[in-house]
């Protein structure tokens, strides 16, 4: 009886490790036709605009499959790494803007400087913002997928509840902070507004948006220094810790995942966000509007962006070519416009901004999303291209989160964080 | 005639190894313990062993992962590992970590185990009940331990606040943010500790708890007596592997807190992480994690003696 | 002395049932809670989904996330994928495991210590230092051994694990413990070392090889990083991978997420529990009655 048994399971394992063995392997084409694998992290209604996209295209050439595997943006650096060392890189992959300085360094990424000035790509007509984090040391290695930015995102009835007047377009951080004030009611829990504090690279971006709208820098021209302890560098800090100790106006998050729901739940009064938040608040009657100003300073109301880079990974001539004819049509203006009208991401070329009803149209589907389209126009520099940047964020994380919990006084925590940037950028050797 | 004579010489050779312990076993005794070996050892070697000597090798080097072009620095990655005040950080993290996780899991587990070893109605249902906790993702459970454990909304100073206890930052705190991780990682484990008590207590004979009773003893001193030394190999085994994956800690602190706040969850893992995939600093990630190895070696080494003399194995 | 201590007749208050359910009632609600969590989610609408603190009484139930999640994505084959490699690991585990935790239990061999030390040891180092080398490996030996076990094949998540050291060392506690006087008997009747460990050794450990089947089983069901850095195509994806598509790097599908969830974690729940009547050893079956 045992030995039937065992006999059973032998056999099925037996089975089980032909059907392992005859596993498809989907690199090799159909009928003498190539397939080039691009690694992507849709899902939802991107997943599937960008699938729609993609059968399109292998129905119209029928010498090329696209096909598509889904990875965590998150993820995607260590498994796109650990296949480049491995000898078997994806033809084409989505990479985070702010990896490109490194990704720039791998052997096998293709040089596309010469591929988007070819005729009918028309390069210029990307954000400034997305070329510039595209472009390292003059060289183009990477094709726009994404561009986004920071604005407010305000819950229009708990300002209607506390008699306030809704943020205009040319409001500054005082009347933000005022606000954010008003709208605090601890019976309640009610926070005026909220930052996330798991001291990343998110925690580091947000301030720097206050950053540069104090007409501050983050590192010097050559960034080697660091620029950030100025007075537009303490203005920054201080009025985000004016909120989180001195007003009690901001919640605080440290695990980056709870303070959508919680604005979600009616119980934040303003949030900066991005446009990708949008469809997360379905609960709240929200409206969007501009980053503050700081008034008397150069920054207007400038706002910071997180661009994502296609890049092409060497897999052979037949390979790159095939995957740069995909990128150049993914990424031309129709096509744009049609993701851009199925998902509500922002429309990553200007052509397509200003097509007649495009704004209107996409208004519809996703409220409040005109206003993050158009505050593009705002964003007039990228952060630093440069290798060492994690470094820099890392010093300029812990220095934000130290004030927001109170360890520390801006003045002293600028300053010592800008000795540690300092310290880091000269000791690295390229 | 002969058959008895010839068996009980066959009784003593048999038996005089495993009373001398020194005599060199057989040949055929050696053949059949690399022969069972082999199959296993070649796959754990290969897939294991062999990373781990490479994983070395890149310990020596600058390593970005980017470009092939990886020199051999020597013993520079060690030496900025020693200068690094994060590193420290997070070795006292660590430890501190394991210290309070492995006997909170491991007791935990014995005493649900010992409840579970038993047949009443739904015991079935219980024991599962463990056993799923270890089955849930760990980014469910991360969503509500964060829950729980939130300064504003959570239950747990909820619960405090009936008490009397003002609001406490938990994942916010620097102080407290490490043992909310214990707390969470105790509950995902304790199912695995059940799991291995409950089997380890079917290795208890019956016979002799009763013969306790019969001589007197009551339930805690029998426990004490006999059940817990029957169960030591278990509890060292658990002592070990639970230490093994407790100086290890990532999943939760990747999905909670990010190290954070102010590095106060930094564990060594997490910071090899960072180094390997935030920093593109390989080389110095391998070297951490090489000392992380050589600490685990010497915890684990150190059980290991330690339960030689408290073990007792029934033979 | 042979009167066992009878109970004086004693007022007791009896309860209706065992009181050990006063301990494993509360017990069992603090494991399971955030399976409450868990089930609630998933038969939310999204919009009471996403809310903090989590809203564990929805006014609108959402049966239809179930099938909406199996739609999302090709779960039909992720399941088929993760059921062969996770089989097919406990199964391979349960053969070389025992063959080879009964070696470092029982038998002396030239090098024994030293080799499970090395076994030992290859728990020490973290995945994200070993994965490249894995996977330069695992590219290797599907080119120049056997296909089916190099990348983006369910090989490759099969072979890795196909022995671990936990079950090599979790095994080898269990047979220490059992009286070697069985086996030595055995032996003296002539049996070979391998009829001992078949007919001897392995009955005995009915509850250690289905914890070992048990806990392999929830391992390979539930790898993740490994399978996400060898598998390179939708067809060859595992479960955890599958529900992975429901979370984009800034919004989660939390409520079809959480329906993927509860349907991969029935199967491991149903073995469990199925599994579960081995754990309890009969007395017939260790043969120490009457002994």
């Amino acid at each position: 009886m045992r030995t039937h048994w065992l006999g059973v399971a032998l056999a099925s394992s037996l089975v089980a490790l032909g059907l392992a063995a005859c596993g498809s392997d989907a690199s090799s084409g159909g009928s003498g036709g190539i397939t080039i694998s691009i690694w992507n992290g849709y899902t939802q209604t991107e997943a599937k605009a960008f699938a729609h996209l993609v059968s399109v295209y292998n129905k119209a050439h029928p010498g090329t499959t696209v096909s598509s595997l889904y990875v965590n943006n998150d993820n995607t650096l260590q498994k796109v790494l650990t296949a480049v060392r491995g000898g078997s890189p994806p033809d084409i992959a989505y990479l985070y803007g702010s990896w490109a300085p490194n990704v720039a360094q791998i052997p096998q990424v293709v040089n596309l400087t010469k591929v988007v000035q070819g005729p009918g790509v028309s390069w210029p007509d990307f954000w400034v913002g997305e070329r510039d984090v595209a472009t390292v040391n003059g060289k183009v290695i990477g094709i726009p997928a994404l561009v986004d930015n920071l604005a407010v995102v305000y819950n229009k009835t708990l300002f209607a509840q506390a008699g306030l007047k809704p943020p205009s377009p040319d409001w500054t951080w005082q009347q933000f902070v005022a606000d954010a004030a008003k709208l605090t009611n601890p019976a309640k829990k009610q926070f005026g507004t909220a930052y996330v504090t798991p001291g990343t690279e998110d925690t580091v971006w947000h301030w720097e948006a206050l950053l540069w709208e104090a007409g501050g820098q983050i590192l010097k021209p050559g960034n080697k220094q660091a620029a950030f302890d100025s007075p537009a560098g303490l203005q920054a800090l201080t009025t985000l810790r004016d909120m989180a100790i001195t007003d009690h106006s901001m919640y605080l998050d440290p695990t980056d995942n709870a303070y959508t729901n919680v604005f979600n739940s009616g119980k934040i009064g303003m949030l900066v966000t991005g446009p990708w938040d949008l469809s997360v608040f379905p609960n709240v009657h929200y409206g969007v509007q501009v980053m503050p100003s700081f008034p008397g300073t150069s920054g207007g109301h400038q706002t910071i962006s997180g661009p994502d880079n296609w890049v092409i990974f060497n897999n052979g001539a037949t390979h790159v070519s095939a995957a740069e004819k995909f990128l150049l049509w993914l990424t031309a203006p129709a096509q744009v416009k049609y993701f851009s009208l199925a998902t509500g991401d922002l429309p990553t070329r200007r052509s397509v901004e200003t097509a007649p009803g495009f704004l209107q149209q996409m208004n519809k589907s996703l409220p409040g999303v005109d206003t993050f389209i158009t505050n593009l126009g705002n964003v007039r520099q990228a952060r630093p291209q440069t290798p060492t940047y994690p470094k820099v964020s890392q010093i300029l994380g812990n220095m934000i989160v130290s004030v927001l919990l109170g360890k520390s006084q801006p003045q002293a925590a600028l300053a010592g964080a800008a000795q540690q940037v300092n310290q880091a950028l000269a000791s690295t050797n390229g | 005639m002969t058959a008895p004579a010839a068996l009980l010489r066959r009784r003593r050779t048999e038996s005089a190894p495993a009373r001398a312990g020194r005599r060199r076993p057989a040949a055929s005794e050696q053949f059949a313990g690399w022969a069972f070996v082999t199959p296993g050892a070649l796959i754990i070697l290969v897939f294991g062993a062999v990373p781990i000597v490479w994983s070395a090798v890149m310990s020596f080097q600058r390593n970005n992962l980017l470009t092939g072009n990886t020199p051999y620095v020597g013993l520079r990655n060690y030496r900025a590992m020693v200068h690094d005040p994060v590193v420290a950080q997070a070795v006292q993290h660590t430890l501190v970590y394991t210290a309070l996780f492995v006997p909170g899991a491991m007791i935990a587990g014995l005493f649900l185990a010992v409840a579970m070893n038993r047949k009443i109605r739904f015991i079935s249902l219980y024991r599962t009940a463990a056993y799923a906790t270890m089955a849930i993702s760990t980014i469910s459970e991360a969503v509500v331990f964060i829950w729980l454990f939130d300064p504003s909304y959570g239950v747990v100073n909820y619960f405090l606040s009936l008490l009397g206890i003002p609001q406490q930052q938990f994942l916010n705190s620097p102080s407290q943010a490490l043992y909310v991780i214990v707390i969470m990682t105790i509950w995902g484990w304790t199912g695995f500790s059940v799991v291995i008590y409950l089997a380890a207590l079917q290795g208890v004979p019956q016979m002799l708890l009763d013969a306790a009773a019969v001589d007197g003893a009551g339930p805690w001193t029998t426990f004490r007596r006999v059940t817990l030394p029957l169960l030591s190999p278990a509890s060292l085994f658990l002592a070990v592997w639970l230490t093994i994956n407790a100086l290890q800690l990532f999943d939760e602190v990747y999905l909670s807190t990010q190290g954070g706040p102010l590095n106060a969850t930094t564990v060594l893992v997490y910071y090899v992480y960072e180094q390997a995939f935030i920093n593109f600093n390989f080389g110095y990630a391998s070297a951490i994690a090489y000392f992380l190895f050589l600490i685990i070696l010497v915890v684990t080494a150190v059980q290991f003696r330690a339960g030689r003399r408290f073990t007792h194995y029934r033979s | 002395m042979t009167a066992p201590a009878q109970a004086m007749p004693r007022r007791r208050f009896r309860l209706p049932f065992s009181p050990w359910h006063l301990v494993l009632v509360p017990a069992t609600l603090v494991l399971i809670f955030p399976f409450v969590w868990l089930a609630v989610t998933s038969v939310e609408t999204l919009p009471e989904a996403l809310h903090f603190p989590p809203i564990l009484t929805p006014h609108t139930i959402r049966f239809a996330n179930y099938p909406d999640a199996l739609h999302a994505a090709p779960f039909g084959r992720f399941f088929l994928n993760s059921t062969v490699v996770a089989v097919t690991t406990v199964l391979c585990n349960l053969v070389l495991c025992s063959l080879a935790g009964y070696a470092f239990a029982r038998l002396r061999f030239l090098g024994r210590g030293a080799l499970f030390a090395v076994i030992m040891a290859t728990l020490m180092v973290p995945f994200q230092v070993t994965m490249i080398p894995q996977f330069i490996i695992t590219k290797w030996l599907g080119i120049h051994v056997l296909a089916g076990v190099g990348i983006n094949h369910l090989g490759a998540l099969i072979l890795p694990n196909a022995a671990t050291a936990f079950g090599i060392f979790f095994l080898r506690q269990f047979f220490k413990t059992l009286p070697v006087e069985y086996e030595e008997s055995a032996r003296v009747d002539g049996a070979s070392r391998l009829k001992v460990l078949w007919r001897i050794v392995l009955p005995l450990s009915a509850p250690a090889l289905a914890t070992l089947a048990a806990l392999t089983f929830l391992d390979s069901w539930n790898n993740f990083l490994w399978p996400l850095i060898a598998v390179t195509s939708t067809s060859q994806m595992t479960l955890p991978l599958g529900l992975a598509t429901f979370q984009g790097a800034h919004a989660t599908e939390w409520t079809l997420l959480m329906a993927a969830n509860v349907m991969s974690l029935a199967p491991m729940l149903l073995i469990f529990f199925a599994a579960q009547r081995y754990f309890i050893r009969s007395v017939a079956a260790t043969g120490l009655a009457g002994t």
